[in-house]
C-alpha cells in the first residue's frame, strides 16, 4: 500500500483527470497504512454540547464494513434482503460524494448469507480499499470486485468459493484487500494452499499464493510492516502468526498460535520491535520482532478464554474484536468483556483496569481506537464517540459525545441498549465518517475558528 | 404452555408433524408393566425435582490383598454421601434416576459368566453371584442411596444399562431393591428399561439403545436368550469386541475404561502397548470406533434452520472402496495405522460392503462436523480434540456443494428423532441419557430465547428451531478425563503415552461428577440442566456448572 497518499489521484466522475490533495483521506481499514493514526490538526478538543453537527446524513442499507475516504468520495459497503424470510441478499458497494453525501454510483451483486452465523449476517464486512482510480470491494461471502472509483464499472473481480474453492467462515469473510505495489493481497481461504493471495491488482491475474487452507482463514486483516530489514506480509489466522514476503508470497517465520472458533477480528498491532496479538479464545500474544532479519520470538502471552473449563483470565487482554493500540511502554485495549484494560508492553503484567470507557461489562464489547497526536478517538459499541488519553496511572476521559445509534444485533442486553455499534468509522478531513445497519453519516470535527 | 408445543421435523425428509404435548393423555406404555411406573396424568407439572445420576459402574471393590480390583471403577463412597447429603439439604421430594450401568455386572475378574459364545453373557443365577459381589463391595455407597430414597418423599429408581442388564432379570431386580432397604415403594427397578416422570415430560433411558449403538441389544427390555436351557443375556456385537480388551488391558491401564467418550480407551490402550496389527478384530473395531461417536457434543445452532444438509455422493464414495472407512478416521487418530494395516490386508472389504447408506452418510456427516471442528478449532464447543489434521470431507452431489448446505448434524438428528418418535406418548420435553462418559458440552455463550425465555442450552434439541425436545448427555457419575485432558497432561509430564496409562489411576482424575437436574415445574420443564458434583483446588465440595479441573491438579496427583 503507498504510504504517500498525497500524490493519490482519481478519475472523477466528469471524465476529467485532476490531482487531489489527499493527505487527509482515509483509503482503507484503519486509514493509510492500517495504522489507526489520524495526523490532522485543528480538531475539535472537547466535543460541542450539542454533538458533533452533521455535515449530511445518508440513507444505508445493513453492513458492519467501515467507509473508506478518497477523492472527495465515501466509499462503502452494504445489504438488503428482498425477503427477510429468504437468506438471499443483494450486496452492494456505493460511492457518495464525500461533501453532500449524495449517492454517485452503485454496484449490486446477489448473494445468499445461508451457512453464516445469521443473527449477525446483515450485510458485509470489509472496509473498501482505495488506490488511485480503483476502489476494491469485498463481500460477506467473498465476491471481490476491483471497481473503477469513477463510476463503478468492474474491471476484475473474484468468487473465493467458486474460483478457488473457498469455505466461507462462520461470521463472513471479513479481511479487507490489502495494496502493496502493484498487488492486491487477499485473505482468500482458498485451495489449495491459497489462504493468501496476491493478485495483479490491475488485472486480477494471480500472482502467488500462500499457507494451507487446512484451517480456517480467520478474520483478521493483513497488515504490512518493516522490521528486521524487510517488508513483511504479517497474515494472522487461526492457526498461526505467518509473516512473509508480500513479493512472492514466502513464509519468512511462523509462531503457532492456535485461535479457538477461528475468532481474531483484531489486527495486529506494530511498534517498534513490537508486534501485538490479541483474541478472547486465543488469548494475547506479544511477539518481539528481529533487529537484522526477518523474524519474531514470543515475548510473553496471556491465556485465552479458550476453555471456559478453566476460567478467565483478567490480567490479560483478550480482545474480541477491538483492536487494541500500543502507546509508549504499554498496551491499552479493551477485553472480550468490555473492561479497558492496560499491560507493560515489555512483560504483559497487568498495570490497571477500568469499565469506564464502555460503562459496563459486556460480552464481545468492543471499542476502535484511532491515535491523534497524543490523545485517541475512541468510538465505543454503545454508539458513543469519546476522546480521551491513556498512560500508565490510567484513562482520562476527556469529552464524550453521541456518535451514532447502535443497530447491529446482539444476542445478549447490554445496560446501553439491544443493540450495538460494531462499525469502524473512516477519519478524513476533519470530519468522522460513520454508518450503521440504517444510515452513513459525516459529521464535523474540525476546531470553530 | 401454549405456543412450545414441539414440532417433529424429520431432518432432511420435509416431513412434519405436530405433536400436541399439553393435555394429552398418557398413552399405555409399551412393553411389561413397570414396577417404577408413574401414575399417569392429563395435566403436565411435577411437584417433585428430578435428578439423574449415570453410569457409576458400582464393581468389584477390593481384592483379598486390599488393593482396589483393577475393574473398580467407582472408589468414592465419600464423595457420592457428600453428594447426596447437598441434595438433601436443599430438600423438596426428589425422585433420584440411576440411569443405567449403576452396578458393573459385565465386568469381573472371576470369570464366571464366561461362556464358549462370546454373543452370551450370564444366567440369572450367575448375575445375582456378581451382583451379591458388588454390593458387598459397596456397602458405604448403598447405604447412602438407601437413606436418601427413604428420607422425606423421595424415590430412588434404577434403570438398565448395558453393564446391568442383569437388573432385568426378576430376581436379580428384586436382589437390588431389597438391598436398599427402603420402605416399599421407594427403590424401583425400571422394568420398560426406561424411566418416565408422572406427566411423561421427563424420559431417561441410559442410552445403549440409541440406532447405531454398538451395544444396543435386540429384545430390549427383554435381552435374554429364548430357547432351551437357563436364560442367558445376549450381547451386543460392540459389546463382544471391546469387553475383552478392556478385561485385558485394565489391569495394566487401570484409567482405560475411564476415558470418555465410552470405548475411546480400547483405542488408547492399543496405542499405548504399541498393538500394530488387530488382525481379524480390526473389522470390527474400526466399526466399533467409526460409530461410537458422541454427536451431540457437536452441536451449536449457527442458524435458525436456513442451511441444509449436504447430500453427500454415496455413489462415489462407494467406488473408493474399504478407503473411505480408513479415511474416515483423522490422520492423528491412533487407531489409523491398525485400519491401514487391515485395508492392506484386504479385511475391510466386508465392512465396507455390508454398510448401508444411512450408516454412509452418518460417516459423512461426522466427517464434515469433525473437519470444520478442526478447521476452526471449536474447543469451546466440543471436548472432542479439536486440533490436528482435518479430516477431508466426503464428497457432495453438486447441487449442494452451495455455503447453505452446512449442516452437518442431519443424521445424528434423524436418529434421535426416530428414537424419540418410537417412545410412548406424550412426548417428553427432556430426554435424558448417559452411556458415553462423556457429558455434554455446557454451552453457557449459547442461548436460546422462545416465547419470551431465554434458555441455557445444554445438550440440544433434535428438532431444529424448536425448543425441546432437549436432549442432554449427563455423562458418568464417575471420575473420567478426554483424550484431550489425558494429552495435555502427557506434554506437561513429559511421558509416553504408555507411562502416562501405566501410571495413572481413577483417583488422579479430576474430582468431578456429572449429573442432570430438572426442578418441579407446573406446566412443562425448562430445560435439563447440567451440573458437577466438584471438588474445587481449596478441597472443598460444591455444585458447580462446569468441572474446571484437570488430571494433576487434583486433590491427590500421582
Amino acid at each position: 500500500m503507498p504510504r504517500c497518499v498525497s500524490l493519490f489521484m482519481v478519475l472523477l466522475a466528469g471524465g476529467a483527470l485532476a490531482p487531489v490533495a489527499q493527505a487527509d483521506d482515509w483509503p482503507e481499514w484503519r486509514g493509510a497504512g492500517r495504522r489507526g493514526v489520524l495526523a490532522e490538526t485543528g480538531l475539535v478538543e472537547t466535543f460541542p454540547a450539542g454533538g458533533l453537527p452533521a455535515a449530511w446524513r445518508t440513507a444505508v442499507h445493513g453492513g458492519y464494513a467501515g467507509p473508506a475516504v478518497a477523492g472527495g468520495r465515501v466509499f462503502v459497503t452494504d445489504a438488503r434482503r428482498p425477503d427477510p424470510r429468504s437468506t438471499a441478499v443483494v450486496e452492494r458497494a456505493l460511492a457518495l460524494d464525500e461533501e453532500t453525501g449524495a449517492v454517485l454510483w452503485t454496484h449490486e451483486w446477489e448473494t445468499d448469507y445461508a451457512g453464516l452465523q445469521l443473527v449477525y449476517a446483515v450485510g458485509p464486512r470489509a472496509t473498501p480499499t482505495v488506490d488511485s482510480d480503483r476502489v476494491y470491494v469485498l463481500g460477506a461471502m467473498g465476491r471481490l470486485f476491483a471497481l473503477d472509483a469513477a463510476d463503478g464499472t468492474v474491471r476484475w473481480e473474484k468468487d473465493f468459493p467458486a474460483d478457488f474453492g473457498a469455505a466461507v467462515p462462520s461470521w463472513g469473510m471479513s479481511g479487507a484487500p490489502l495494496v502493496d505495489g502493484d498487488r492486491l493481497i487477499c485473505l482468500v481461504g482458498g485451495e489449495p494452499d491459497a489462504k493468501m493471495m496476491a493478485f495483479d491488482k490491475r488485472t486480477g491475474e494471480e500472482i502467488w499464493r500462500a499457507l494451507s487452507s487446512d484451517w480456517e482463514p480467520g478474520y483478521s486483516q493483513p497488515v504490512i510492516i518493516e522490521a528486521g530489514g524487510a517488508r513483511q506480509l504479517i497474515a494472522w489466522h487461526p492457526r498461526d502468526i505467518s509473516a512473509l514476503d508480500p513479493e512472492t508470497g514466502e513464509v519468512y517465520w511462523e509462531i503457532r498460535h492456535i485461535v479457538d472458533m477461528g475468532i481474531n477480528p483484531a489486527t495486529p498491532v506494530h511498534s517498534g520491535r513490537y508486534l501485538f496479538f490479541t483474541s478472547q479464545y486465543g488469548g494475547a500474544r506479544m511477539l518481539l520482532l528481529d533487529e537484522d532479519r526477518p523474524g519474531a520470538q514470543v515475548l510473553w502471552e496471556g491465556v485465552g478464554e479458550s476453555d471456559p473449563e478453566y476460567g478467565f483470565d483478567f490480567n490479560t487482554l483478550n480482545s474480541v474484536i477491538s483492536t487494541p493500540l500500543i502507546h509508549g511502554d504499554h498496551v491499552y485495549g479493551v477485553d472480550g468483556h468490555g473492561v479497558l484494560r492496560a499491560l507493560e508492553a515489555a512483560t504483559g503484567r497487568r498495570v490497571w483496569e477500568t469499565e469506564a470507557l464502555i460503562g459496563e461489562s459486556a460480552n464481545w464489547a468492543t471499542a476502535f481506537f484511532v491515535r491523534n497526536g497524543d490523545r485517541y478517538f475512541v468510538n465505543t459499541d454503545a454508539g458513543d464517540l469519546v476522546i480521551a488519553r491513556f498512560s500508565p496511572d490510567g484513562y482520562d476521559e476527556v469529552s464524550r459525545t453521541r456518535l451514532i445509534e447502535p443497530t447491529h444485533p446482539y444476542v445478549r442486553r447490554r445496560r446501553s441498549g439491544p443493540a450495538v455499534h460494531w462499525s469502524h468509522p473512516a477519519y478524513a478531513n476533519r470530519h468522522v465518517v460513520v454508518r450503521n445497519d440504517e444510515e452513513i453519516v459525516r459529521l464535523s470535527l474540525a476546531q470553530e475558528e | 404452555m401454549e405456543g412450545r408445543g414441539p414440532r417433529w421435523t424429520l431432518p432432511g425428509s420435509g416431513r412434519r408433524r405436530r405433536a400436541a404435548v399439553t393435555g394429552l393423555v398418557l398413552a399405555a406404555l409399551t412393553g411389561p408393566v413397570a414396577a417404577v411406573s408413574q401414575p399417569a396424568s392429563n395435566e403436565g407439572g411435577s411437584p417433585r425435582r428430578v435428578v439423574v445420576m449415570s453410569d457409576l459402574h458400582l464393581g468389584e471393590g477390593r481384592g483379598a490383598d486390599g488393593a482396589w480390583s483393577p475393574y473398580e471403577d467407582f472408589r468414592w463412597p465419600d464423595d457420592l454421601r457428600g453428594f447426596l447429603a447437598a441434595l438433601a439439604d436443599e430438600g423438596g421430594p426428589t425422585d433420584l434416576v440411576l440411569n443405567g450401568d449403576t452396578f458393573e455386572l459385565l465386568q469381573a475378574s472371576d470369570g464366571a459368566c464366561r461362556n464358549d459364545d462370546p454373543a452370551l453373557g450370564c444366567s440369572e443365577a450367575e448375575a445375582l453371584v456378581r451382583l451379591e459381589r458388588v454390593l458387598a463391595a459397596h456397602e458405604a455407597e448403598v447405604a447412602a442411596l438407601a437413606a436418601f430414597a427413604s428420607a422425606g418423599g423421595n424415590r430412588l429408581v434404577l434403570v438398565p444399562g448395558e453393564h446391568d442388564a442383569a437388573l432385568l432379570f426378576p430376581a436379580v431386580g428384586r436382589r437390588a431393591v431389597t438391598a436398599f432397604a427402603a420402605p416399599p415403594g421407594r427403590v424401583s427397578v425400571a422394568r420398560e428399561g426406561y424411566w418416565r416422570s408422572a406427566d411423561g415430560l421427563i424420559h431417561a433411558e441410559h442410552g445403549h439403545q440409541i440406532e447405531h449403538r454398538a451395544d444396543r441389544f435386540s429384545g430390549w427390555p427383554a435381552p435374554f436368550t429364548t430357547g432351551s436351557g437357563p436364560r442367558r443375556l445376549t450381547r451386543p456385537w460392540g459389546q463382544s469386541v471391546v469387553q475383552a480388551l478392556y478385561d485385558r488391558y485394565e489391569p495394566r491401564f487401570p484409567v482405560v475404561d475411564n476415558l470418555a467418550d465410552e470405548g475411546i480407551g480400547v483405542r488408547e490402550a492399543l496405542a499405548a502397548a504399541g498393538v500394530e496389527d488387530a488382525g481379524a478384530a480390526a473389522p470390527d473395531l474400526l466399526r466399533f470406533l467409526l460409530f461410537r461417536m458422541s454427536w451431540q457434543q457437536f452441536r451449536m445452532d449457527l442458524d435458525r434452520g436456513d442451511v441444509e444438509p449436504p447430500v453427500w455422493d454415496l455413489a462415489r464414495v462407494r467406488a473408493a472402496g474399504p478407503r473411505f472407512l480408513v479415511d474416515s478416521l483423522p490422520d492423528d487418530d491412533r487407531f489409523k495405522s491398525l485400519a491401514e494395516r487391515a485395508l492392506d490386508a484386504g479385511r475391510l472389504t466386508a465392512l465396507m460392503e455390508a454398510l448401508g447408506d444411512d450408516a454412509l452418510t452418518a460417516l459423512c456427516d461426522h466427517r464434515a462436523a469433525l473437519r470444520r471442528a478442526r478447521r476452526r478449532f471449536e474447543r469451546i464447543l466440543t471436548q472432542h480434540d479439536p486440533t490436528g489434521p482435518p479430516v477431508a470431507e466426503c464428497p457432495r452431489t453438486p447441487e449442494t456443494a452451495a455455503p447453505r448446505f452446512e449442516y452437518f448434524w442431519g443424521s445424528r438428528d434423524r436418529v434421535f428423532v426416530r428414537h424419540l418418535e418410537q417412545l410412548a406418548d406424550p412426548r417428553p420435553a427432556a430426554f435424558i441419557h448417559g452411556h458415553t462418559h462423556l457429558a455434554d458440552y455446557r454451552q453457557g455463550n449459547f442461548t436460546r430465547v422462545e416465547a419470551g425465555r431465554t434458555y441455557v442450552v445444554d445438550g440440544f434439541s433434535p428438532v431444529r428451531g424448536a425448543a425441546d425436545p432437549v436432549v442432554v448427555n449427563a455423562g458418568a457419575w464417575q471420575r473420567t478425563a478426554t483424550p484431550r485432558q489425558l494429552d495435555d497432561y502427557r506434554r506437561r509430564r513429559g511421558m509416553s503415552e504408555a507411562e502416562v496409562l501405566e501410571s495413572l489411576r481413577p483417583e488422579h482424575l479430576p474430582p468431578c461428577y456429572s449429573f442432570v437436574q430438572i426442578d418441579p415445574y407446573q406446566d412443562r420443564p425448562d430445560p435439563p440442566v447440567l451440573r458437577y458434583w466438584r471438588q474445587a483446588a481449596d478441597g472443598t465440595w460444591a455444585t458447580a456448572p462446569r468441572c474446571g479441573r484437570g488430571i494433576d491438579d487434583g486433590a491427590s496427583p500421582p
